[in-house]
């Protein structure tokens, strides 16, 4: 999996995160670095969509956001639909 | 380490390629997140693609909502009829000032197999309102688009009737979607609400 919008959803979906937590989260849990560019690019991407929002709470530079309803539904649909794809290769490869 | 500090120099000089809108919304938290990483020669590049990308949409989502006014569905109704769709609307908008504009509108569209007509009735505010007759011959495909040749005939208010002919390039995947939107939107749905659920859906 290597769509920075569902890698950054994926990792807020554990927590509130600013951006560089975010990096550092999806390069543990997924080893993809993402760099500054892409991270924004899906910041902004999902924002729009309304699936993550910005916290207000923010004392310095560091913005944190955090999951919305509709971006926590989306990410669920997506993993499921990841799910029913990784079964049925897993099916075919043990037939093959 | 000189290295290091000449590409987060390089870096902030790049962010400024960002579009103006798009830098008063990220521009401070992007720069954070530019001085915590340790950047690379290809974050350098990312960076510089990420601006080009921005500036390709540019006019989208986070500069709309500064300058867009309040766009509320008040009412909507969509119908199956024989060979075709009818879609009955209430949008109001609502400027900045707080002066609102009511419009409505009608649309019933046909297909005929090679060829379809589409009537759409509208009025806006106090304005008289008006209704076009579309006659369209479908075209060659490409990808998700179709190029049709038309013939559009306005019936104006006075009386009048202004014939236009033009080649339009129709969105195919559009009555797909409005297919599956149309069970999903509800009346009192804002602009923003109706933009998240197309985005979800295309």
């Amino acid at each position: 999996m290597s769509d920075p919008t569902l890698l950054v959803l994926a990792s807020l979906a554990d927590g509130d995160k600013h951006g560089y937590a975010m990096m550092v989260d999806i390069q543990r849990f997924a080893g993809v670095r993402l760099g500054p560019g892409t991270l924004y690019g899906a910041i902004t991407r999902l924002e729009q969509r309304g699936w993550i929002r910005p916290l207000k709470a923010a004392q310095d530079r560091r913005q944190p956001y955090t999951l919305s309803g509709d971006g926590r539904r989306y990410l669920e649909e997506q993993l499921s639909e990841l799910n029913q794809i990784v079964r049925t290769g897993r099916r075919r490869l043990k037939h093959a | 380490m000189r290295e290091e500090a000449s590409r987060k120099y390089l870096a902030r000089w790049l962010a400024h390629l960002y579009p103006r809108e798009w830098r008063a919304r990220y521009g401070r938290e992007f720069a954070a997140l530019l001085d915590d990483t340790n950047l690379t020669w290809r974050d350098l590049f990312g960076v510089t693609a990420g601006a080009l990308r921005m500036r390709l949409r540019k006019g989208g989502n986070y500069a709309m909502q500064e300058t867009t006014p309040l766009v509320r569905l008040l009412d909507m109704a969509c119908r199956d009829v024989p060979q075709g769709y009818e879609l009955e609307s209430s949008v109001e908008f609502t400027t900045h000032a707080g002066n609102k504009t009511l419009v409505r509108s009608f649309c019933r569209q046909i297909d005929l197999g090679d060829s379809y007509v589409r009537i759409d009735h509208r009025s806006r505010g106090t304005d008289p309102a008006q209704t076009y007759i579309v006659f369209g011959t479908k075209g060659e495909v490409d990808g998700d688009f179709r190029t049709d040749q038309t013939e559009m005939l306005a019936l104006r208010a006075d009386g009048t009737v202004q014939r236009t002919e033009q080649t339009v390039k129709t969105w195919l995947k559009y009555d797909a979607i409005l297919d599956r939107m149309r069970i999903k939107l509800r009346s009192g749905m804002t602009a923003d609400e109706i933009f998240r659920q197309f985005r979800a859906q295309s």
